[in-house]
This record gives structure tokens, C-alpha cells and sequence, in this order.
């Protein structure tokens, strides 16, 4: 039987464009959010989420339903294509660090804390010191997140913020479904270790 | 069940994934363990709280600039099947009109009579074959294919003003292929 994705991927095979723009109305915020989480950079976020729909639409007449999951598609893309903006990045990072080193001006970290959360919805009961200690929790959530190993964060972020199964995210990341478990598991045990001081 | 066994087991526990074994040996560790209950409790804290974290919100130039990105894609992709769909409708209503179809016949004609003929050496020297180009045969070959011409005038701008000696159509013939096939060759590699 044929999920509601796949059902407007073959819509959209058929000639039904609209079909298209309802399935990306669909993911984009769950794929908006994988990303920002994955390279911790919302604005980057959008411009890498719309690469990866690009990316789909184009190769959407190869899209055979029902053999692969649209999710898992789209994740498997936006994984990629987050993987080269960090390769990147990095590579303009040393760049800098290494002209700062040459130039032998002051090292400074210019690492910025980006706030993921800035846009969240406000709270209706609102208590300023809760609210600040939620805010204190979050923030260091967020670092912790980024933080991780790479091989970590990905299966950690698709599970408890994407809320993948264990299949899927074996899927997107081309694992064993128990090399998949046991990072998801050492994920959690490291956020916990960070999480010391406010858990 | 030691401490790092216990621990190997947080997530599947948490999860309820363990099986009847696993699972009393595990209540068994935390039961007999401080540590690791103090671990697991705050384990468990912990998942929930990055569970919790609230979601972004797209921007409210996500969808108008992604529809818009989608819509010049499509008509690019519309661009390419339509100008070939156009081209091909057009030579094949040339040949809907009586006159070019009576003269397409013609020439159909004619052309297998010649080859019929020239194969059997009645018009032409054949040793002759090779040596006879003219400029006229280049210009007619050219006529009947646009890749063709765009490779002949590459080749024509590489050669010196003054350079009189025309290549053969053999080799023409041959660089036209090589080079299509690697045309195309580019063309597909840009996808995924
Ligand atoms: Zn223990």
C-alpha cells in the first residue's frame, strides 16, 4: 500500500504539479529543522533545505514508489549535502585561523552561539525565572548537540528530534540497524555527561 | 549484568524495546546499583529534554522563494522538451504539404537509383572516390545537421586564413561523432 508521499510523487509523475509543492509543505519544516540542528545554523538551514527539494524535483521521474521512502530520500540528500557545508566550513575556518596565525595579529574565537530557538513560540504562563532556567537548558542542549561527533549527532538528531525509526534512520544513513542503535544509545550517554551541570 | 552492561542497555529500556531476559537482568543491576540509577534517571532526563526542544519555524520566504527556484526549473526542463517537440513537428509538416512530399519521393528516387548505379561503377571512377571533395559537399553536409555546423565552424576558426587544404569528409565525419558522443557524455553527468 502506498504512503500519502508516495501517492503524490505519483501524482506529480502523472502531470499533477501541485502535487509537488504539497509534499514539500509537508517535510519542510521537519527537514528545516534536521538541518539547522545537524550544521547548528539556521540560516544556512533554509538555503541547504531548498538545495535538497531542488535536488528532488529534479531527479523526481526516477522516484520509483514504494521502494524507497520519500523521508528517507529527502534526509539522505539534505545528510549529504549538510556533510559539504561542514567540510566547507571547515575549510574556510583553518583558512582564517591560518591567516590570523601568519599575519600574527590576536587569536580571538569568533565561533558564534547561533539561537535556534529565538523564534520559538512564546509561553502563555510566563515566569521569568523558569523561563530562564528552560532557556539556560535549552541553550546548553543546543551546544551539547553540536558538540557531538558527527557520526553521533546525525543518528541522534534523525531520532529524538526528527523521531525516525530505527529502519529509517538505518536507511538514511546506510547502517546496521544494531551500529544504529548502539550510536543512538552512546549519543545519549554523552548528552547526558554534558548535561551534568543543569540535569 | 555489570555497571557497562547496564548501561549498554539504557536506550532499549528507556524504549522498551529489551526482551524478558534482558530486561530482568537489567531491573535486577539497578535495583542492587546507586550509580547506575542515578545514571539512568538522569538519562532519561536528559532524552526527554532534547525531545522536547521546540521546532524552528521556516521563514516566511522559504515557500515564495522555493516555489520560485521550482517554477524556473520547470520551465527550463519545458524549454528543452519544447524545442525539440517543436522541431521535429515542423520538419514532419513540411512533408504534410503535397508539392515536398511529391519532391522528398523525387529524391528518394533519384538517391537510390545513383547509389544503385554508382555501386556498380557506371557514372563514376571509383579509385576516384577519395580525392574528390569539393567545397560544395561540405557546404551540404553542413546544411543538413545543426551539431554539424557548430563543430564546423570550430574547426574552420582553428585553421589559419591562409591555410587553402580542406580536410576530408571522412575525417569530418568521424570528429562530429567523437565529439557528439562526448557532448553528451556532460549533459547527463550534472544529475544526482
Ligand atoms: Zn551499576
Amino acid at each position: 500500500m502506498l504512503d500519502l508521499d508516495d501517492e503524490l510523487m505519483e501524482r506529480y509523475q502523472k502531470g499533477d504539479e501541485g502535487a509537488f509543492t504539497l509534499l514539500v509543505r509537508r517535510h519542510q519544516q521537519p527537514l528545516i529543522n534536521f538541518i539547522a540542528r545537524f550544521i547548528n545554523d539556521r540560516d544556512n538551514a533554509e538555503d541547504l533545505a531548498q538545495e535538497t527539494f531542488i535536488r528532488m524535483f529534479k531527479a523526481a521521474h526516477r522516484y520509483k514508489p514504494g521502494r524507497a521512502q520519500f523521508k528517507t530520500w529527502m534526509y539522505h540528500i539534505a545528510k549529504n549535502l549538510c556533510k559539504n557545508e561542514i567540510r566547507n566550513r571547515e575549510r574556510r575556518d583553518k583558512y582564517r585561523v591560518d591567516n590570523v596565525v601568519n599575519s600574527g595579529s590576536e587569536g580571538h574565537n569568533d565561533t558564534e552561539e547561533i539561537d535556534l530557538i529565538a523564534n520559538a513560540p512564546a509561553n502563555p504562563a510566563f515566569q521569568p525565572e523558569v523561563e530562564l532556567e528552560r532557556k539556560e537548558l535549552r541553550n546548553a542542549l543546543q551546544k551539547a548537540i553540536a558538540e557531538l561527533p558527527e557520526q553521533y549527532r546525525l543518528p541522534l538528531v534523525l531520532r529524538d528530534l526528527q523521531g525516525l525509526s530505527y529502519d529509517e534512520i538505518s536507511e538514511v544513513l546506510e547502517l546496521r540497524s544494531g551500529t544504529t542503535k548502539s550510536r543512538i544509545n552512546r549519543a545519549r550517554l554523552m548528552l547526558k555527561d554534558k548535561l551534568k551541570p543543569f540535569i | 549484568m555489570n555497571c557497562q552492561q547496564a548501561e549498554e542497555h539504557f536506550s532499549a529500556h528507556f524504549e522498551d524495546t529489551l526482551d524478558y531476559q534482558t530486561l530482568q537482568g537489567f531491573e535486577e543491576h539497578l535495583a542492587a546499583c546507586e550509580a547506575c540509577q542515578q545514571e539512568y534517571d538522569r538519562f532519561q532526563e536528559s532524552v526527554k529534554a532534547v525531545q522536547q526542544l521546540p521546532q524552528i519555524e521556516p521563514s516566511p520566504y522559504f515557500m515564495p522563494t522555493l516555489l520560485q527556484r521550482i517554477s524556473e526549473e520547470r520551465s527550463e526542463i519545458k524549454g528543452i522538451k519544447g524545442t525539440t517537440a517543436t522541431g521535429w513537428k515542423q520538419l514532419v509538416d513540411v512533408f504534410r504539404r503535397p508539392v515536398w512530399a511529391f519532391s522528398g519521393i523525387l529524391a528518394l528516387i533519384l538517391a537510390v537509383t545513383g547509389t544503385y548505379l554508382y555501386q556498380d561503377g557506371f557514372l563514376f571512377d571509383r579509385d576516384a572516390d577519395s580525392t574528390v571533395v569539393t567545397p560544395a559537399s561540405q557546404k551540404v553536409q553542413v546544411a543538413t545537421s545543426p551539431v554539424v555546423t557548430r563543430r564546423a565552424v570550430g574547426d574552420g576558426s582553428q585553421r589559419l586564413p591562409g591555410d587553402v587544404t580542406r580536410p576530408s569528409v571522412r575525417p569530418l565525419q568521424q570528429h562530429y561523432i567523437l565529439k557528439q558522443v562526448s557532448y553528451t557524455n556532460a549533459s547527463t553527468r550534472g544529475g544526482l
